[in-house]
């Protein structure tokens, strides 16, 4: 196909780069931190704080905010589901470190920095938000024109894994010879007067 | 100094290449479900940079469109992936993911 026309124009407009490169940055930093840390809870917090940056990312560059509902609600989901998958299995530790402790303390300056820094950029620039008139009209008619078959999957994709993974949980699990199994059936094969 | 499409395509680089780790070399469900979600997001963020800086540029509902797809096929994942790892908790009483459940 032939190339008519020119690529759009790169953002040119400094603080809004500094503002994308500072994005960027503190997003590959979450995304290492939510792979690294070994605390569960500590992975969840920072792959949501990636998120929210990326939501914000989409905001800068494409401002639909679509984009950022669709991340915003997928984000408070998904670690909303986590959080409760790990309270329901492995139990919610109490961080060891004291509330006024040295670390607490350099991570709340850290963190006023950083949303210092998002204000003073947010009141220079003038911020690429549009709530909404920013979406093409023809969006909706482009997904429901032009990806019929793809919003057909996309549907049938979203109810197949709600059903599978009712199924999966709503399956009996037998005990295994590593130890586990439902719980249920723990208490029920312990003998009478047994301590847990 | 600008920011263009490369920028944006290093940054995804970089999201999928750590997704890509997590999944591969950790040995926690829940990790490797956050590294399969960093790929899917990776993903996305590609789109959007297409359909803003490059040649989807003309079409930009394209882009927006793939974008909402990968979400909800993510979304689609993380209902299967939670299941699955409770049913690996159960199964061994921890989230390991390898034969001697570490």
């Amino acid at each position: 196909m032939l190339l008519i026309g020119a690529l759009p124009e790169p953002i040119t407009s400094a603080p809004l780069v500094v503002f994308i490169y500072l994005l960027l940055i503190l997003m590959v930093a979450g995304a290492l931190a939510s792979v690294l840390l070994r605390s569960t809870l500590y992975a969840i917090g920072a792959f949501s704080a990636t998120m929210a940056l990326v939501g914000l990312l989409y905001l800068t560059i494409a401002p639909f905010l679509l984009f950022a509902l669709q991340l915003l609600v997928f984000t408070t989901i998904s670690a909303a589901l986590l959080i409760a998958l790990l309270r329901e299995t492995a139990g919610l530790r109490a961080s060891s470190v004291g509330p006024f402790s040295r670390e607490w303390i350099i991570g709340a300056a850290v963190s006023a920095v950083l949303l210092a820094v998002v204000a003073v950029v947010v009141g220079a620039t003038s911020w690429p938000v549009h709530v909404c008139c920013a979406l093409p009209e023809s969006f909706g008619g482009t997904l429901r024109d032009t990806y019929t078959v793809g919003l057909a999957v996309v549907i049938v994709g979203l109810a197949a894994s709600a059903l599978g993974s009712g199924l999966l949980l709503a399956a009996p699990i037998l005990p295994s010879s590593r130890g586990g199994g439902s719980p249920t059936d723990r208490r029920r094969d312990r003998p009478r007067g047994a301590p847990r | 100094m600008s920011a263009g499409l490369n920028l944006v395509l290093v940054g995804s680089a970089a999201l999928f290449a750590i997704g890509a780790f997590a999944t591969v070399a950790r040995r926690s469900a829940v990790v490797a479900l956050l590294g399969t979600q960093f790929m899917l997001v990776a993903g996305g963020i590609a789109f959007v940079a297409f359909a803003r800086f490059g040649l989807g540029a003309a079409n930009a509902t394209a882009g927006a469109s793939m974008a909402l797809f990968a979400g909800a096929i993510a979304v689609a994942e993380l209902a299967v992936g939670l299941a699955m790892a409770v049913l690996i908790y159960r199964e061994s009483r921890s989230f390991g993911v390898d034969a001697d459940g570490g």
